[in-house]
């Protein structure tokens, strides 16, 4: 399991970016008065058909084939965190048009992972995609956060 | 596999090979699968870096690949030299990273109980 939920959200780009994304949009936020935490991250890569969205959700087994093992526990992750937390999880992927994965929780719920550090799952995306767009909208109490990989990208030597 | 696909082909070797003999003697590659990242594979990229940038390296680039499929050992470290040669290192955690950095990466010196595969081109 990911203990900060920035994790899971580097998971979930770093599926985007194997199905070939080109863009990548993800969204968070806090909301204290519904007691309600939110992610969202949405790609335009190959997404995936029946066969492959039913077995990236399961847990149990990659949508990758061929010589390098993957894991195919990602989503699964996620999904099981959200439900513990007295949230959802909600996916849909469109094959040749991109895969989007939604979760949701109680914000106060005491098993919820913190956030934890955002800033440094978007500077792994950004390097890992130097060619791919990135978006991220951030919206917590503390802090709001915004970037764009086309305006923004300042990134840390040696890029 | 028609001539296009060929050509595509032809451009993707050029563009590693390019890599390879780029400028930078050095590429780090991390691998950042749901295994690595669930092992920790973030933090160590984010403190190498931190690090890497401290000691002013500018002879280093740094790429992210997906899950590599050593999920018991991870996080895992490659890193690729100019001339071919290949180091990996698993289960790597943030002081061996600065290590890594301290050691092959300024000193040119293969931290050798950290590595677990040394492999020709």
């Amino acid at each position: 399991m990911h203990e900060e939920l920035s994790l899971h959200i580097l998971d979930l780009g770093m599926n985007s970016l194997a199905a070939g994304a080109t863009s990548i949009s993800i969204r968070v936020s806090e909301d204290r008065a519904r007691d309600r935490f939110a992610l969202l991250v949405r790609d335009n890569g190959r997404g995936m058909g029946r066969a492959a969205f039913v077995r990236a959700l399961s847990g149990r087994g990659s949508t990758k084939t061929g010589r390098r093992r993957a894991v195919g526990l990602g989503l699964a992750f996620l999904r099981q965190a959200a439900e513990a937390c007295e949230g959802r999880f909600r996916a849909a992927s469109l094959p040749g048009h991109g895969t989007v994965v939604a979760a949701r929780m109680r914000l106060s719920h005491v098993d919820r992972p913190p956030l934890g550090d955002l800033a440094a799952t978007v500077r792994a995306l950004a390097l890992a995609a130097p060619g791919a767009r990135l978006r991220v909208a951030c919206r917590a109490a503390e802090e709001t956060f915004a970037f764009d990989s086309q305006t923004d990208l300042n990134l840390p030597s040696p890029a | 596999m028609n001539l296009d696909e060929l050509k595509k082909l032809k451009e993707k070797a050029q563009r590693q090979v390019a890599l390879r003999e780029g400028h930078k003697k050095y590429r780090v590659v991390f691998s950042m699968g749901t295994s690595g990242i669930a092992a920790g594979a973030r933090d160590v990229m984010t403190t190498m870096l931190d690090e890497i940038d401290k000691r002013g390296l500018d002879d280093v680039e740094v790429a992210i690949t997906g899950e590599i499929g050593l999920v018991d050992v991870e996080p895992i470290i490659r890193i690729e030299e100019a001339g071919g040669e290949q180091v990996t290192y698993a289960k790597v955690n943030a002081a061996d990273a600065r290590k890594i950095v301290t050691e092959h990466l300024e000193k040119g010196k293969v931290v050798e109980g950290l590595a677990v595969g040394k492999a020709k081109k």
